[in-house]
């Protein structure tokens, strides 16, 4: 028992976590709710990723080989932990298929849900068919074709709105979703090369282009590909008589108000606490923060800790990540699963 | 409604026709002003491209408004209006209107560079003042500067000679920009060098102002030089 730990989740962290585990010999039990393993980037058919460059289904793909190819580890999809009893070194696990798991430890990788752009109404998403969000933007550089929904045309212009269900009091989100601003300037590249004709414009208020995606996304973005900031937080998204979407709000650098034609409206949406966290918080017993993410223990010596000794978390569980460190964080929460567990047999001898 | 208070409305905003009759009701002056909106209802998706084709522009698509060029402009300091980082994101975003109306001050760039130093993007607002002063000469909102004009007279000089002949050109550009033929500084220039100019020299200057010397085998070549700095031109704004 105190050679296993149980990760909830398969998405990067939780496949990270899985091969940290395995790779130093401890045993791995994967319990993933969807049938598919792989998280948000594969759910959602994500197209090159941030910052490789690579497509995500050879990327995440590598990932989840890594972990099906390996021995110590056991995978459950299509599960989810209905109760977990014990304590850190003994915790024993029911699943949803009936099983039951008992390990050492738990590392929480649940990830996040995508915000639901419907709870802006003002923005057009559910009204009118060419209001899309940068997750089916993806799945449409994914499938090499760029196009309005209501009747394929390709689009002449194309705008894409930031902070889409991200720091906004009105609907209780306070948080920045890290991500969108690098994905959304990297979109507006792809867009333009599979439509080098688009014109895309990207509304903001901030541009929180991270690290080294400053130059290598923003500025190649408006560089070389053209795309236009417009610091502006759009009012309102309608239709013009023609069928093409109007966009309104103000122009804050003219000072006035703006009325422009799109064919296509993206709504960079942000990235919520899972849903199912509540429910999570329930069954392991761990506390949630503020917004709902997962609550993080002390960091410095408690790295990767939640608020229930013997229970880990790594990435957008959390709240807002970037593959790439959720990936880190997973290799991290699984290494200190098995360096805690290493002490308790230590102790016990 | 006539309206009345028209202080909080920028002035280039109010329509108004001296004589206008509609319906057989005499509506003139004030009783027929409009109002033109505010609203920006397009991008001209083209124009900063339109720009670009100016030297000195190429870089006017980098810019991200943070206000460096503006801060730090000679211009600026003297006058608010005068705010190259606005202009810029004008240009970006195809307001040409907002370039015209500020047509009158655009040109008082002095070139001190101070915001091509400090701008983090390397976009040479410097340069963007010139192109969009020479835009605006060559669409005709502004009558020619003087600089364009003793730059024509410069080149017309070379096509027809292969040399310019330097009072000649000062001689025209004066002319041209109907300014006093000798001013007080070159009435002075003048003095000074007749006391100091070895007499040789002065019968030299005096002979080519009369009969300007060409550039030995000139024959043809203003010609094509003239065909092909058009054919340039029109490469580059069609
Ligand atoms: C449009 C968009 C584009 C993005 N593009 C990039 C990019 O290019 N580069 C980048 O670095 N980041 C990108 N991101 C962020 C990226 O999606 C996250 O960083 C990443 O998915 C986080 O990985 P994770 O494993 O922590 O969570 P997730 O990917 O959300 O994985 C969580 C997994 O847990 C499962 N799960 C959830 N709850 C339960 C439960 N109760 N029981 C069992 N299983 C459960 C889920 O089904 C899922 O498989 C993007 C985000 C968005 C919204
Ligand atoms: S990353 Fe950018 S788009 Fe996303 S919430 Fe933060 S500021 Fe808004
Ligand atoms: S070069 Fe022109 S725009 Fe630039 S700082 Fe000097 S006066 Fe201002
Ligand atoms: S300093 Fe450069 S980037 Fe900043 S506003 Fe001026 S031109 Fe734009």
């Amino acid at each position: 028992m105190q050679d296993t730990v149980l990760i909830v989740g398969a998405g990067p962290a939780g496949l990270s976590a899985a091969a940290q585990v395995a790779g130093v010999g401890y045993k791995a039990v994967l319990v993933e709710k969807e049938d598919v393993l792989g998280g948000a980037p594969i759910l959602s058919g994500y197209a090159r990723l941030v910052p490789s460059g690579e497509w995500a289904r050879d990327a995440i793909g590598r990932m989840v080989k890594r972990v099906e190819d390996d021995g110590n580890v056991t995978i459950h999809k299509g599960a989810r932990v209905t109760q977990l009893n014990g304590e850190a070194g003994r915790f024993t696990a029911k699943l949803s298929n009936g099983k039951s798991v008992k390990a050492g430890a738990v590392v929480l990788a649940t990830g996040f849900t995508h915000f639901d752009s419907v709870n802006k109404p003002e923005w057009g998403f559910g009204t009118f068919p060419d209001v899309v969000t940068t997750t089916q933007v993806e799945q449409m550089v994914t499938a090499g074709k760029i196009a309005c929904p209501s009747d394929g045309r390709t689009p002449e212009r194309v705008a894409i709105l930031l902070c889409v269900g991200s720091r906004d009091r009105q609907i209780g989100r306070e948080w920045c979703s890290k991500v969108c601003c690098t994905v959304s300037a990297n979109l507006a590249m792809e867009i333009k090369e599979l439509s080098p004709k688009t014109q895309v414009f990207i509304y903001y208020m901030d541009i929180r282009t991270f690290g080294l995606y400053e130059d290598r996304f923003y500025w190649k973005s408006q560089e070389e590909f053209r795309t236009k900031f417009v610091k502006a937080r759009i009012a309102e998204v309608t239709a013009a008589p023609d069928g093409r979407l109007l966009l309104k709000g103000e122009d804050t650098l003219v000072k006035r108000p703006i009325v422009i034609p799109f064919d296509l409206v993206v709504h960079a949406v942000g990235m919520d606490p899972n849903m199912d966290n509540p429910e999570i918080a329930k069954v392991f017993g761990v506390g949630l923060e503020k917004h709902g993410f997962i609550e993080r223990g002390e960091h410095y010596t408690n790295t990767c800790g939640t608020t229930r000794p013997g229970i880990y978390s790594c990435g957008a569980a959390y709240g807002p990540e970037t593959i790439d460190d959720s990936i880190s964080q997973g290799m991290a929460a699984g290494a200190r699963a098995i360096a805690d567990l290493h002490g308790l047999t230590r102790k016990a001898s | 409604m006539a309206i009345h208070e028209k202080s909080l409305i920028e002035p280039e905003r109010l329509l108004r026709h001296d004589n206008l009759v509609v319906d057989g009701v005499d509506v003139s002056g004030h009783w027929n002003t409009m109002i033109t909106p505010r609203t920006i209802t397009d991008y001209d998706d083209d124009f900063e491209a339109v720009i670009q084709r100016y030297p000195g522009a190429e870089n006017v698509h980098r810019c991200w408004q943070c206000g460096s060029c503006t801060n730090s402009c000679t211009m600026y300091a003297q006058n608010v209006q005068f705010n190259p980082r606005y202009w810029i994101y004008a240009v970006r975003t195809g307001l040409k209107d907002e370039i015209i109306k500020d047509k009158d001050i655009i040109w008082q760039c002095v070139s001190c560079n101070k915001c091509t130093s400090i701008c983090p993007k390397d976009v040479r607002p410097e340069g963007v003042m010139k192109a969009l002063a020479h835009w605006l000469e060559d669409e005709g909102h502004m009558p020619k500067s003087p600089s364009r004009i003793f730059d024509e007279e410069f080149t017309e000089q070379i096509y027809a000679r292969g040399r310019i002949e330097d009072s000649l050109v000062l001689l025209n550009f004066l002319k041209k920009t109907g300014q006093p033929l000798v001013p007080q500084w070159l009435r002075v220039f003048g003095v000074r060098l007749m006391q100091y100019l070895p007499v040789g020299l002065g019968m030299r200057f005096a002979r080519n102002f009369f009969i300007p010397p060409r550039t030995r085998s000139w024959g043809r070549t203003g010609e094509v030089l003239r065909q092909y700095v058009r054919e340039q031109k029109e490469a580059t704004h069609g």
